[in-house]
């Protein structure tokens, strides 16, 4: 019988660089919140914007600007690093797994939410600012961290 | 849905790894669905209840509140 709803995940050999590019991210967030920030100036290049509005100066749309890419770079393996570990099939790919990914997105978007909604009442200013800014990546983190624990919580206690 | 893959598995002398490889599923799915934590698809139900050579019904049964 054909397997249904299984289509959109992308092969398992995706889940080793996935997890390369997750863990590089995570380090180079690490960095960032080290060097108090200054690291989002590394690696300075002419990048184009859609819309640009700078502190000094006015806004415009297509500008070509200078800017640290470093964070960007962070960014984009968290991204798509998560991506890629949450989204690739596992070595045996069947329906209980798929159940497993499924119900560790759902746990992770409440869990997120949770947290958000407690920040928004009871932080604020610059602390704010970083939660904003850790939230940008959590609901990956907190799936792929709930994904894994529930896959090996069901290989234990083989009676 | 209570069921008796234990037993059979146990019967036939099949680690959960076995019965995992002979019909091409996880053992989380095979441990899953001895704990009671997972009913398995129609498909899988069959597939299993074929390895054993026994019919659904024998293997897999309704219980009151279900």
């Amino acid at each position: 019988m054909k397997e249904m709803g299984k289509s959109y995940l992308l092969p398992n050999k995706y889940k080793v660089v996935g997890w390369i590019l997750f863990v590089l991210g995570i380090c180079g967030g690490a960095v960032m919140y080290i060097t108090d920030f200054d690291a989002m100036e590394f690696l300075s290049i002419k990048v184009m914007t859609i819309y640009s509005d700078p502190i000094l100066g006015k806004p415009s749309f297509f500008k070509v600007i200078d800017n640290g890419v470093f964070d960007e770079l962070v960014a984009v393996l968290l991204i798509v690093g998560g991506f890629l570990v949450g989204f690739s099939k596992e070595k045996i790919e069947d329906e209980f797994i798929y159940k497993l990914r499924k119900d560790s997105l759902v746990w992770a978007l409440i869990v997120n939410y949770s947290i958000l909604l407690i920040a928004i009442l009871f932080v604020y200013d610059v602390p704010f600012m970083h939660v904003l800014m850790i939230n940008m990546f959590t609901p990956l983190l907190f799936f792929v961290i709930r994904f894994s624990v529930l896959k090996s919580k069901y290989l234990r206690h083989e009676e | 849905m209570k069921n008796k893959l234990k037993v059979q598995r146990a019967m036939h002398d099949f680690t959960q790894a076995d019965v995992a490889d002979r019909i091409g599923v996880t053992r989380q799915s095979i441990n899953a669905i001895e704990k009671g934590k997972y009913v398995p698809s129609t498909v899988l139900a069959l597939k299993i209840a074929k390895l054993f050579n026994e019919s659904v019904e024998n293997i897999f049964t309704l219980e009151e509140n279900d």
